[in-house]
């Protein structure tokens, strides 16, 4: 299946947040407990981890890029031979676990 | 941080951020501009809007000092007159009432008692607003400013008027209250490069309309434009007018929206009593101009640190709403009384 994983959400006082820097590159296996991006708020960090295991396809937003809560920031896949179109809009929520700093 | 190049186009940032940028392009302009306040050291400001610029500029011209707002306001106003250019940061407006005496009696007349001889080019930023922080650190007094001569008072809705008019407060003559707003440091927007110069002193239409004029400044333009848009899906086109600035107050702006709607709304979160929609109202009454009119403030008792009577005693979308279908059922008369 192909998965897009949004900023999660939601965050205290937080409308957008700034992609701070992705801790995967695109191909890399994601498991669940894997740290995958980092997210800035206007006055906190928000560690964003995988809950599930997938491939990292493509990322929508890359470091320093804006992006609403509930919007995508990446899409991944269980498998690699699976090819995720460009619309991400309309796929299945990756499951994330996310801390605010 | 400092040894960037100046931006050429508009870059997204938080409100925090832009407040900071202006600052630190001030600071790079003009070795005479200084920052003082609590926390704006090392800590870089109580909502980080002076985040690096202590490690840019050092303690000499970043400065913290105790809590005694009276005597920070007075040191700056005498910093100020001496030849600086201080931004004083005096975290809650709440207690921007002790300093009231250096700035209304000393630096904003020192101009008018010395015949222009001296002036006192001094920044007082405050944040106002309620955010859970109970009677005394909530409130909204820039009405009250408004009737200072001689003092200018900038509050700004978004992060692209807080860098542009921060930075022209830095220029200005006189002393210049910059109100800013708890519920506006987490919101981003473009901000323009460092060439754009602010218009000071107008307002801005952040939307179009014909069926009834919004006027807001400060975080209020945020609950406006949420009304707008509620009122737009039942056919009612309401215009959101942004006074940015509160003295001057642009006047002009408002009177040219309401002749063509009719119908006006005044939001502000503070006091009704001598508000800002009070003046507008008054100001706009003495013009040949027929029109109906409400105003939305706070309600008249102090803001409580429970949010359930917190969000009960401030404006929100509901409330423009309400007033706002109340004042469509009235017929324009469009002839002059």
């Amino acid at each position: 299946m192909i998965y897009a994983l949004t900023v999660p959400g939601p965050i205290e006082d937080a409308e957008e947040v700034r992609v701070l820097e992705w801790h995967c590159a695109v191909d890399d296996a994601v498991n669940p407990g894997d740290l995958v991006v980092e997210l800035e708020t206007h006055k906190a960090l928000v560690e964003v981890r995988a809950a599930q295991a997938g491939y990292l396809r493509r990322i929508v937003c890359a470091d320093g890029g804006w992006c609403a809560i509930g919007a995508p920031l990446a899409i991944l896949s269980d498998t690699l031979d699976e090819m995720p179109g460009e619309q991400a809009d309309d796929l299945p929520m990756l499951l994330v676990e996310f801390e605010v700093c | 941080m400092s040894g960037k190049p100046a931006a050429s186009a508009p870059v997204r940032m938080f409100f925090r951020e832009a407040i900071a940028r202006a600052a630190r392009e001030a600071m790079q302009a003009d070795p005479r501009v200084i920052i003082i306040g609590q926390d704006v050291g090392a800590f870089g400001g109580s909502y980080k809007e002076f985040a690096g610029l202590y490690d840019a500029f050092g303690p000499a011209r970043v400065r913290d000092t105790p809590i005694a707002e009276n005597a920070m306001i007075g040191l700056a106003v005498g910093a100020a007159a001496a030849g600086l250019r201080p931004l004083v940061s005096i975290t809650y407006m709440d207690f921007l009432m002790l300093g009231l005496d250096p700035l209304v009696n000393y630096g904003v007349k020192a101009r008018f008692k010395t015949g222009g001889q001296l002036s006192v080019p001094l920044i007082v930023k405050t944040t106002a607003g309620a955010k859970g922080q109970g009677v005394a650190h909530s409130q909204c007094i820039e009405a009250w400013m408004m009737s200072v001569p001689g003092l200018q008072v900038f509050a700004p809705s978004t992060p692209a008027d807080a860098y542009l008019m921060l930075k022209a407060a830095f220029l200005a003559e006189g002393p210049v209250l910059f109100v800013d707003h708890k519920r506006l440091f987490p919101v981003a927007g473009d901000v323009p490069p460092s060439d754009a110069v602010a218009d000071v002193g107008r307002a801005a239409i952040l939307r179009a309309g014909d069926d009834l004029t919004l006027v807001a400044h400060s975080y209020m333009c945020r609950v406006a434009l949420a009304a707008a848009d509620r009122l737009g899906q039942s056919g009612i086109r309401a215009e959101v007018i942004d006074l940015r600035c509160l003295s001057p107050l642009d006047i002009a702006t408002v009177e040219t929206s309401v002749a063509r709607t009719g119908r006006l709304i005044t939001i502000e979160e503070g006091q009704k009593i001598c508000g800002v929609g009070a003046e507008i109202i008054a100001q706009l009454s003495c013009l040949p101009l027929s029109f109906h009119c409400e105003r939305i403030a706070a309600l008249p008792a102090p803001i409580s640190s429970n949010p359930v009577l917190e969000a009960a005693a401030l404006p929100d979308p509901d409330r423009v709403v309400a007033a706002a279908r109340a004042l469509m059922t009235k017929p324009l008369h469009k002839e002059y009384p």
